[in-house]
């Protein structure tokens, strides 16, 4: 199973918003939208891994950090997130990661 | 940044193409037509076209819209703000405005991209051009929104409404014809959009077209007209000098709810002038709605002068956001429902009294920052006796604790802090610590920050704890 975890993007939050707009009128069954939802996870993690060649960096400071049940959550002040092309700042940013090794149900 | 140059929406893309694709067979098992799927698509798709994350895509897509924003010669010296305001309800940020600096009049045109939701704000200082021609100058930011033919305009309660009392004097600007039936809404000149806000009076309007006026606009006018059959100019509103312009404004004018109550008393006391005018040439709009807004201004001012001296923290409070004020008082007057009546307001009633007119205005740290404020200042301002201001010192030392009160660190809600709409989704490879230098390794990531999105294999990252 694929993690769940790119649900909360603006990829996953319009499938998500869609599909309970679909429900709402009755188009589609809850169950249905689950499925959706599975398959868009397994498209997403298999596009990011195989579709996606980018490095970033970044720095800043680390204001909180939290890590349970596997998943590392961290809060960053003044961030600076450098690519080849061009340079970002952001002056608060969330970060959350799920294990990159063992490929668990989340 | 992958952003910039597309990928990130091709990306996007081809990740729907690839779920809906793989549901389709799924789709039909359950019965379910090709529409369901093709909807489901469509909604997907468009909800992304709407967010700033497919801003990339956007650009590439751009046709011709309702409207084509004109920036004037001096735009660059409010780019930086007007950027930062210029919020779209569908989440778009029209990243175009900054770049392009005028030195000439020459206007710089950026059309509204495709798949423009409304309600749309647009910042002060731009000039909207709607699709038939008519150019509106805004002073302030407006909210426009979408008016089907033959209804009102929706009001949008907005911070950031009129301020018409900084607009200039009521000089030339679109004079109604058509106000002999205040409800008639032609729905040929109406585009599909209406400005919650009069246009500045030196916007050039093309002859020819005929106005369609929401009820409201009508009763102010009604109004002026009284005030100019009586000849007693207000120092506001100075109708004499304005040139007739009999060009009416085909563009649906609305005001938002605040003073839309005021001109239905308006429209109340005037029924009767509305009757004895004949018709009502040459009526600046700006003037009959700075008039109605100053109406309102005075109320609030009166409500405002009730109020006791203010603290130190409602002063700064209200200073602090004295841009919003002045916008939203306005929109907010419905609020001030406590002070008009209530005259005889004691100083200690005065205070609570003051937050609530308040509250509307200002925003929650505001409050949070006023309550504060009250908090000390109730303790010191208002116990006058000997024996209660002991008793406040005393509980003063107690909540305070002035020996530990600088060990608490945390100063932030827990629930706020994690509470961002900057967020990278991803998946760790390592997270190394050393004393508090903690570096990460990361990979497959979606970020979303800077309101665009963005996507990496490999992200690596330092960072000091404090």
């Amino acid at each position: 199973m694929a993690y769940q975890l790119y649900r909360n993007t603006t990829l996953g939050n319009s499938l998500q918003e869609s599909l309970d707009e679909l429900i709402q009128t009755q188009q589609i069954t809850p169950q249905l939208a689950l499925q959706v939802l599975l398959q868009f996870d397994k498209a997403i993690n298999t596009a990011l891994a195989n579709r996606v060649r980018n490095r970033v960096n970044f720095r800043g400071s680390l204001n909180t950090y939290r890590f349970c049940d596997n998943v590392w959550t961290f809060v960053l002040n003044d961030v600076e997130f450098r690519e080849v092309t061009e340079l970002v700042k952001v002056d608060k940013v969330k970060i959350v990661a799920c294990d990159g090794k063992s490929r668990n149900y989340k | 940044m992958l952003t910039n140059t597309g990928p990130v929406a091709k990306l996007y893309l081809s990740i729907i193409d690839d779920v809906i694709e793989s549901m389709r067979e799924l789709f039909l098992d359950e019965g379910l037509e090709d529409r369901v799927l093709d909807d489901l698509r469509h909604l997907w798709e468009s909800k992304m076209m709407q967010s700033k994350a497919m801003e990339d895509f956007r650009k590439n897509n751009i046709n011709s819209s309702n409207f084509v924003l004109q920036l004037p010669a001096n735009y660059s010296q409010t780019d930086q703000e007007v950027t930062a305001s210029v919020v779209i309800p569908a989440s778009q940020n029209i990243h175009s405005f900054p770049r392009l600096k005028s030195n000439s009049e020459t206007l710089a045109t950026f059309s509204l991209p495709a798949g423009l939701a409304y309600p749309v704000q647009i910042p002060a200082g731009v000039t909207l051009q709607t699709a038939s021609g008519q150019l509106y100058k805004v002073n302030v930011p407006v909210v426009v929104t979408q008016a089907a033919a033959g209804q009102q305009p929706v009001s949008q309660p907005t911070r950031k409404v009129t301020e018409w009392r900084e607009a200039a004097a009521p000089q030339s600007a679109a004079a109604p014809s058509n106000t002999t039936h205040p409800q008639e809404v032609e729905p040929s000149s109406v585009p599909a959009s209406s400005v919650t806000q009069p246009p500045h009076p030196k916007t050039n309007l093309p002859p020819g077209q005929e106005s369609s006026l929401p009820q409201q606009p009508q009763v102010p006018a009604a109004e002026t007209s009284q005030l100019q059959g009586t000849h007693s100019p207000e120092p506001e509103v100075i109708l004499e000098e304005d040139e007739p312009s009999p060009q009416p404004e085909p563009v649906n004018l609305s005001m938002t709810a605040s003073p839309r109550s005021q001109l239905l008393d308006f429209q109340i006391s005037t029924e009767e002038a509305l009757t004895q005018t004949a018709q009502l040439k040459a009526r600046d709009i700006d003037d009959i709605l700075k008039e109605v807004i100053e109406e309102e201004r005075e109320k609030a001012e009166r409500a405002r002068s009730l109020a006791p001296a203010k603290t130190d923290n409602q002063s700064e409070a209200v200073v602090g956001l004295d841009l919003d004020y002045n916008y939203s008082e306005l929109s907010d007057i419905v609020q001030l429902d406590g002070a008009a009546g209530n005259s005889d307001i004691e100083e200690e009633d005065g205070v609570p009294l003051e937050e609530n007119d308040f509250l509307g205005i200002i925003n929650a740290e505001a409050i949070k920052a006023l309550q504060e404020g009250d908090g000390s200042s109730d303790g010191n301002s208002i116990s006058t006796s000997s024996d209660s201001e002991g008793a406040d010192e005393l509980a003063n030392v107690v909540e305070e604790d002035p020996l530990n009160s600088g060990d608490d660190v945390i100063e932030q809600d827990i629930p706020d802090l994690f509470d961002t709409d900057n967020v990278i989704v991803c998946q760790y490879d390592k997270i190394h610590r050393s004393k508090n230098r903690w570096k990460f390794h990361l990979k497959d990531g979606v970020m979303c920050y800077g309101g665009r999105d963005y996507v990496f294999s490999k992200a690596v990252g330092e960072a000091e704890c404090m």
